[in-house]
């Protein structure tokens, strides 16, 4: 066999295995989409019917008015965005200065960040709570933060308790620390502050680590569900999460409606995936993270 | 992680009954209730369920003009989570509705004695709803809805079958789902002649339990759950799948979208009252045809497992009054009514077996004219601790890895430490 067949053959079945594996993939993804047309019959049958008897486009609407979605989604939208901006900046600047200032502590500084993302969520909710309930000034409070709200029941416990996450400040440093250290040394030859030398010369320079913290920023921020609804007990601050929980209910699930909901609740991250999936899949590659 | 989550809650209770600010009487010069108060609810889930607890508040706002109530909405999953975070924060919640079996737990500590009398609370409440809410021999939460699991047949396949009636003892349980049960030429399951799978497994066990004659807890608190008649609920549950084989583990779970009493996949079960609803969309016929049956399941004593939502108020909290004002509305004849027709539940209340809802609710006319063999789960403090430990024991004894009175022997010994701790 000539090379160049060789070379076809083994592309095939590359293409034919890489083909296989994405079909299983999106499997459960277009059972979601199926199941969110299907009427209550299609959906409990046995057995499984792929395609539903009659198209029930009507559950979309009918899922989006089970709960206030509209405000759920806007919520949702507001504190994703502003958890990825905030996470964006600060996580870089953090990151930058842990791998490219010299100065005491950072060593033990950068332990610190990786301690942090040892944690459980769950073991951080009650002092996270109590911090957020204890802020001074805030919602009533004295300035010892007493006597009030604190954050509870804002737009700042909303956004600010995950604003900025130890694995961003990770993926940045790891980013920085990569770059050639005569770029830097250029600018500052060419009377460029620090500030200069991290928003001009290097942060331009690491746009796969900038997609990656967004992307993962936006879509934990937007599948956030414990949070949101432990520190907000008005309805007009609960995000999209909390809606769709609304479909299960202790002992029935509203199937077809969830998965109407699931599906639209699913589709700002598809837009942001395939606006940035280049730079994700470099920046997973480059810093060696799975 | 729900036992974690118990855990903390049961830190957090002692934590908050350390301090916390002195309540005021939250009444008028009157003395009316007045003033604003918070309520959380697991139950009311979405844009239907607010209505429905919109319209009762409104109906309460009638009554009492000059009290506020701020609902927080929630689920049951993480009911837990709420009350532990509000506690420790010191900002518990007023009025609180909790699952049976947490009130023994919280009684006292976050839940106030509602300075009722269980006798006459028994005149409008069936007894045994009643007594879910009491511990000590105090009343700290009034019955709103309940959640009964029972027997459920098919009669068209009984009558196939020749079976004249549904079973009256665990030996005619078990020769019923044998000859109930279809399988094909190779031995696959097409049709299960008793479903327990479908339902959460702690529950059918405990249903079985006290079938058998046997309880969770002694009445001084001591496991109990491994005794003779207790085990052999456990028993019953391999018996029909390991010996009987009128079902296969994995032949449908909890949670599936498919039921099978439903879709002609089980001929019995052990489920939950609001089925009557999941017929009525997916089935219709079914009903229409008379051709679902229901049955107490019974060995020594019948006993149908009752669960539900209760009405509670808390007891550091500020304004008593009038949270004991929306607790008594709350567990009202019209509150029960809405509460219950929203989800295809048991009203608690005894005079609404004469509404039209419960009279054309099959599932829900029979629970509630067999409430005296209802029994609940709980009981001792460590409840909340112990409850999901239950899962596994009961399936390593359904998979054959242990004997059931080994299963249970070991999950005694483990909860032995437990049950009295909060």
């Amino acid at each position: 066999m000539s090379p160049l067949r060789t070379e076809r053959s083994g592309r095939f079945l590359l293409h034919l295995v890489l083909g296989a594996g994405s079909l299983l993939m999106i499997v459960p993804f277009v059972w979601m989409l199926l199941s969110s047309v299907k009427n209550r019959a299609d959906i409990a049958a046995y057995p499984p019917k792929i395609l539903p008897t009659e198209w029930l486009w009507s559950n979309y609407p009918e899922a989006m008015g089970f709960a206030p979605f509209g405000t759920y989604f806007r919520n949702s939208l507001t504190i994703a965005v502003g958890h990825t901006a905030l996470n964006l900046v600060v996580a870089s600047m953090a990151g930058y200065a842990l791998a490219r200032i010299a100065f005491r502590g950072r060593t033990l500084i950068f332990f610190g960040v990786m301690t942090m993302m040892m944690i459980p969520t769950y073991t951080k909710i009650v002092p996270q709570y109590l911090i957020a309930k204890s802020v001074p000034f805030f919602g009533g409070n004295d300035w010892l933060g007493r006597g009030g709200t604190g954050w509870l029941d804002s737009w700042w416990a909303l956004i600010i308790p995950g604003a900025l996450t130890p694995f961003a400040i990770f993926l940045f440093r790891q980013f920085y620390l990569a770059l050639p250290k005569e770029l830097e040394e250029a600018a500052r030859i060419d009377g460029m502050g620090e500030f200069g030398i991290f928003a001009r010369v290097m942060t331009p320079l690491v746009k796969p680590a900038i997609a990656t913290v967004a992307l993962l920023t936006f879509e934990g921020s937007w599948n956030n569900f414990l949070w949101p609804l432990l520190v907000t007990t008005s309805d007009e601050l609960r995000v999209v999460q909390v809606g769709l929980a609304a479909f299960q209910q202790a002992e029935r699930t509203e199937w077809a409606y969830l998965m109407a909901g699931s599906a639209l609740a699913t589709l700002p991250m598809i837009v942001l995936f395939l606006f940035t999936q280049r730079y994700f899949v470099q920046g997973f590659a480059t810093a060696g993270i799975k | 992680m729900r036992t974690a989550a118990a855990a903390v809650l049961a830190v957090a209770v002692l934590a908050s009954g350390c301090g916390g600010p002195a309540p005021s009487s939250g009444q008028g010069t009157g003395g009316e209730p007045q003033g604003e108060i918070s309520l959380v609810t697991p139950i009311f889930e979405g844009s239907d369920g607010q209505r429905v607890l919109e319209e009762q508040l409104a109906a309460f706002r009638k009554q009492y003009p000059k009290v506020r109530v701020r609902p927080d909405y929630t689920n049951y999953a993480k009911l837990n989570e709420k009350l532990t975070t509000s506690m420790v924060s010191g900002r518990a919640y007023d009025v609180m509705l909790l699952g049976i079996g947490w009130v023994p737990p919280f009684a006292g500590r976050l839940l106030a004695d509602l300075g009722m009398d269980r006798a006459e609370l028994a005149k409008t409440y069936s007894p045994r709803a009643v007594d879910a809410g009491v511990h000590d021999g105090k009343v700290y939460a009034l019955p709103v809805m309940l959640d009964m699991r029972f027997g459920i047949y098919r009669k068209d396949l009984f009558a196939a079958a020749g079976i004249t009636a549904p079973p009256r003892t665990f030996a005619e349980l078990r020769d019923h789902a044998r000859r109930l049960t279809v399988r094909d030429a190779s031995g696959k399951l097409q049709r299960a002649g008793m479903d327990v799978l479908s339902t959460d497994p702690r529950q059918v066990y405990e249903t079985l339990l006290w079938a058998a004659g046997g309880d969770l807890f002694t009445p001084d608190g001591k496991v109990a759950f491994n005794s003779p008649n207790a085990v052999r609920g456990l028993e019953l549950m391999t018996d029909l799948i390991r010996t009987d084989r009128a079902l296969d583990i994995g032949f449908t779970k909890v949670g599936d979208t498919s039921i099978p009493i439903i879709t002609d996949r089980a001929a019995m079960a052990l489920g939950h009252n609001n089925l009557w609803l999941e017929i009525q969309a997916q089935r219709p016929e079914l009903i229409a045809q008379d051709k679902i049956g229901t049955f107490v399941i019974t060995d020594e004593r019948p006993a149908m497992f009752q669960g539900g939502t209760l009405a509670s108020m808390s007891a550091s909290g500020k304004n008593k009054p009038a949270a004991l004002a929306l607790v008594k509305f709350l567990a009202s004849a019209d509150a029960s009514l809405a509460a219950s027709s929203q989800r295809g539940n048991v009203p608690a209340v005894r005079s609404l077996e004469s509404s039209s809802y419960v009279k054309e609710n099959a599932f829900v006319r029979f629970a509630m004219s067999n409430m005296d063999s209802a029994f609940s789960e709980g009981g001792v403090p460590g409840w909340l601790n112990i409850r999901n430990d239950f899962k596994a024991a009961i399936e390593s004894a359904l998979l054959g890895q242990k004997s059931p009175k080994e299963a249970l022997d070991e999950l005694a010994a483990r909860a032995a430490t437990q049950v009295s701790g909060r």
